[in-house]
């Protein structure tokens, strides 16, 4: 290969690398850094786009270059020099991507035992999936209940999912860490959050009309902020509360929200029923919220009865 | 029989059609009115059987349409079909003794339009008929995908219910999956495979045209599930949803049955005629890549397709027969369906890629003047991509909930596909490397393939690795992949090979103009419609949904405008087509001064392919050697002497 030939690939290259790599580096396309978990994913994924950065700008150069100095005109009918292969060549560019995928794979399997690891004794929650809300419970601490996720900031969780339908899938897209809910099976996954706020938890796998709509928040509090709130729903009995009132509104949007639309609430479920329309009696709420029926899955157990009462009243409250 | 008489007696044939023996009434004749009273009498008999046995058994209800539909609707009456229109007429009669000619041709060729309509057995009919109804099922599929975008387009719910948005957008990925990527490579394939390898047809030309014919079954059938609402738990139709969902479920699973008997017959047909079918002095070391690349997407579609017929017959079973395969509270294992599902889904990916990357190999050598560079290399890469494609599945599984320590070795052998992969790609790039460049139509589709294929392969390997994957699952940053891989890689390469082939198969040429212009616009759209799919994924927007945050608005209006862009993209394709196919320019036997042996036939082939037996005597791909030959044919002997002895095996 003559040196003009390299020196422009080089350069094409360079220039490639140089756009690209600014792209990535000064669009903030990530999602902010919640929990030590995410840390070691943005290590992966940097890596990882570094090595795809160098290959595409190498195979960028070489179209560009190859593109541009080797056109010819429609009547040009000369066939190119005969060159059938070149060992060399051949084994370099088996042997280098072997070298990269094997740096991938290094550091992908140790931060992945990482991510699996919990930093000292993990709190545990229980996660209860269905169509289409979720249940936090928390065992440690007497067994109190909460529709969004409340975790300590700096210490480890562990969530221990179940489903009682159909597949669900748990993302906090800050906290980087994803898992399937199975009916059937347990499984579990580390938080550990390094950030304080109040971020989306989101259900990413396909289970059904409400899919969509099952969301909800995870919300990280200082350690004492964390033990009060629990020690709160411990006494006033439960829901996203504000000093043992329930909040209805927030138990709404979070529970019921996934499947109906209620324009106080500011929700727009398209599943169940939509509950402006409706005029709604105190008793059968109730009901339907206990029992369930008609598609609607029962809810008594999952919430408790001066929940239940917040609902009924709000509900009822709302529309006759 | 040695096979240059046969191509002699086949010559013998080249005038009219056969007129059968013995003329039946119209309505016994094989033909679309048989076809039609037939498929009405079958479903009458499934309707008859499912009836009378319940009745017998005392079951209640005694008229179930469920099971009367699975059984007599979705099984039976595609069969009374096939039947009517005579795909089973030459079997059944061997079966029965009645006097059979091994060398009846009365099914072969086409001499009017109307028999692109019947039980053809011929391979280039067959593989016209593959791509133009291939070609109607992507439109299709692209429609209900325009539909997808348009309700994304603002965050909240616009035109449709979620149930029938989840049927879009499941209908539109198995559309463009089972009855566009895989069998627009087969009909391509079926064209022009045996002319490669200078064979007079397939080995079971019967067999080719039955399992063209349960295409249009398959397609029916799931376009139908719009009448029939459940087919909404996605293309993977992960169970338990897809038993929880209503009824309709089951036109999916059926339709998938079809499509993959299809695949499966398809693929059998060209392992035989490529093992057995070559012609004298093609050795494997000289059949041109294309073939190679069928050769191991066959093997793929015979191991790996009955894994999926399993897990839809399964999730079928568990539906309209009480079994338990996937309900965990009666001792069902829901991750088994994962793991059946994905171990031919992932094969799969390959299925639809395989065959491009030989479709591009012969473009790109045949429009840079240059041989293929590291031929031999090319064609092992295919079959470690073979191997390795079987042990990966569970790359799909990585937050499933799958036991723990499968995900590393699972993340190790997804990498490693990353080498052969590389390979051939570096060796297109060096194939271009001082050829003797030509953008032509097929040209700008290959290098656009290679371009997006990349793309599409980085963020491969991104999802290779478990972290990221764990991030990034179920958001659109997989459908950004999925696209990058399947629209930019497998339909640009579809796309090379229609341009490429187009004059062989109609004996006309395509607008250029037109073409480039399809090209140019198809894609800039797919760049701007997929790439901004990588960040909204990675920021949290999952997939299948018809609601969004509010924060992801401006970008998915951006992607669905673009969508749009590159929906009407292809409606200059479909005029450049019928037009061309019309009253194009004739075409002349070798437009592209190709190299292997279509080219040497005229455009399009004659009925039987070859007055004599080609004799293979060199490489498909040796551009700029003096004097060097692929192929000789026609008694053209001319300089053959000397050089065959100079043949490397």
């Amino acid at each position: 290969m003559r040196r003009g030939a390299v020196v422009a690939l080089i350069s094409i290259a360079l220039v490639v690398a140089a756009i690209t790599t600014s792209i990535a580096y000064f669009v903030d396309w990530l999602p902010e850094t919640a929990s030590e978990e995410r840390e070691g994913i943005d290590l992966v994924l940097w890596v990882t786009v570094g090595i795809c950065l160098f290959v595409f700008a190498i195979v960028a150069s070489v179209s560009i270059y190859a593109g541009v100095k080797f056109r010819v005109r429609p009547d040009d009918d000369s066939d190119g020099p005969p060159i059938h292969g070149h060992t060399g060549l051949e084994i370099m560019w088996t042997a280098v991507p072997t070298v990269l995928v094997t740096i991938i794979a290094v550091l992908s399997a140790i931060v992945l035992a990482e991510n699996d690891s919990a930093k000292g004794k993990p709190m545990r929650v229980d996660v209860l999936a269905q169509q289409y809300a979720w249940q936090f419970t928390y065992p440690e601490r007497g067994g109190v209940k909460a529709t969004n996720l409340y975790l300590p900031i700096d210490r480890s969780t562990k969530l221990v999912l179940g489903s009682r339908d159909v597949i669900h899938s748990f993302w906090v897209p800050e906290f980087g860490q994803k898992q399937d809910a199975v009916p059937g099976i347990v499984t579990t996954i580390i938080i550990t959050p390094t950030k304080i706020g109040n971020y989306r938890l989101i259900c990413t796998e396909l289970c059904g009309l409400g899919h969509a709509l099952m969301r909800t928040r995870a919300i990280v509090l200082s350690q004492s902020g964390f033990d009060k709130w629990a020690r709160q729903q411990r006494q006033g009995g439960g829901g996203t509360s504000t000093g043992g009132q329930v909040d209805a509104k927030g138990l709404f949007a979070s529970t019921c929200g996934g499947c109906h639309t209620l324009a106080k609430a500011g929700t727009n479920g398209m599943v169940g029923p939509k509950l402006d329309d409706l005029s709604l009696a105190p008793e059968g709420v109730r009901q339907q919220i206990r029992r369930g029926g008609g598609g609607m899955p029962p809810f008594e157990g999952q919430l408790s009865d001066s929940q239940i009462n917040a609902l009924v009243q709000y509900l009822t409250g709302s529309s006759q | 029989m040695s096979e240059t008489t046969t191509a002699t007696s086949h010559a013998a044939h080249n005038g009219a059609p056969h007129e059968p023996p013995r003329r039946r009434h119209w309505l016994l004749r094989a033909g679309w009115p048989r076809a039609i009273w037939m498929t009405g009498a079958f479903f009458l008999l499934g309707f008859g059987i499912v009836v009378g046995l319940r009745a017998l058994l005392n079951y209640e209800p005694v008229v179930d349409w469920h099971v009367i539909i699975v059984a007599a609707g979705l099984t039976l009456a595609p069969l009374g079909f096939l039947t009517g229109l005579g795909a089973f007429d030459y079997w059944a009669s061997y079966a029965i003794g009645q006097p059979t000619k091994p060398d009846d041709h009365s099914a072969h060729g086409a001499y009017s339009w109307k028999d692109y309509f019947r039980v053809n057995t011929d391979h280039k009919v067959i593989g016209i008929q593959y791509v133009t109804t291939t070609i109607f099922f992507f439109l299709a599929g692209g429609l209900l995908a325009m539909f997808v975008r348009a309700e994304l387009a603002r965050p909240q719910t616009e035109f449709f219910d979620t149930q029938t948005y989840n049927e879009l957008f499941t209908v539109h990925a198995s559309l463009m999956i089972f009855l566009f990527i895989i069998p627009a490579f087969a009909g391509l394939a079926n064209f022009v495979l045996p002319l490669m390898i200078g064979a007079p047809d397939m080995a079971f030309p019967r067999l080719n045209a039955l399992s063209y014919w349960l295409l249009p079954i398959a397609g029916v059938m799931l376009l139908s599930s719009f009448f029939f609402p459940g087919a909404g738990a996605g293309w993977t139709n992960y169970a338990t949803l897809s038993v929880d969902q209503p009824f309709g479920n089951v036109f999916f699973s059926m339709a998938v049955q079809w499509a993959g008997a299809s695949s499966i017959m398809t693929a059998l047909n060209f392992l035989v005629t490529i093992i057995t079918m070559r012609a004298p002095g093609m050795t494997f070391w000289r059949m041109p890549l294309l073939v190679w690349a069928n050769f191991t997407t066959s093997l793929l579609v015979v191991i790996a397709t009955p894994f999926i017929a399993g897990s839809q017959f399964f999730v079928l079973f568990d539906k309209i027969m009480h079994t338990n395969f996937f309900e965990p509270d009666q001792g069902g294992y829901v991750l088994g369906y994962q793991h059946i599902f994905w171990f031919y889904s992932h094969p799969a990916v390959y299925i639809m890629i395989l065959p491009g990357f030989g479709i591009v190999s012969e473009v790109i050598s045949t429009f840079s003047r240059k041989p293929i560079f590291g031929y031999r290399l090319m064609a092992l890469s295919l079959m470690a991509i073979l191997v390795l494609g079987f042990s990966v599945w569970a790359h799909h599984m990585f937050v499933s909930g799958m036991a723990h320590y499968l995900r590393v070795p699972m993340m190790v052998t997804t990498l490693l596909i990353a080498i052969p992969t590389g390979i051939k790609v570096f060796s297109w790039l060096a194939t271009l490397w001082e050829g003797r460049i030509h953008f032509s139509a097929p040209m700008l589709w290959a290098l656009g393939f290679v371009s997006m294929f990349v793309i599409g392969g980085l963020s491969g390997v991104m999802l290779g690795a478990v972290p990221i994957d764990i991030a990034v699952s179920d958001t659109y940053f997989i459908v950004a992949h999925i696209h990058y891989v399947l629209l930019g890689g497998s339909l640009f390469t579809i796309f090379a090979g229609i341009y490429y082939w187009f004059p062989k198969m109609t004996g006309r040429m395509y607008d250029e103009r037109l073409a480039k212009i399809h090209f140019w616009l198809t894609f800039l759209a797919v760049n701007a419609t997929f790439f901004p799919m990588h960040l909204i994924g990675i920021q949290g927007m999952p997939r299948r949904v018809a609601t969004y945050e509010d924060k992801f608005a401006n970008w998915n209006l951006f992607i669905s405008i673009s969508s749009f862009v590159l929906g009407a993209s292809f409606m200059i394709f479909v005029y450049n087509m019928i037009v061309s196919w019309k009253s194009g320019p004739i075409a002349p036997a070798n437009p592209w001064r190709g190299r292997t042996i279509e080219w040497l036939v005229s455009s399009p082939p004659p009925v039987f392919n070859f007055d004599e037996v080609p004799q293979v005597v060199g490489s498909p791909y040796e551009y700029g050697v003096k004097g060097a030959r692929h192929a000789i044919l026609n008694g053209d002997r001319e300089g053959a002497a000397e050089l065959e002895p100079a043949r490397t095996t």
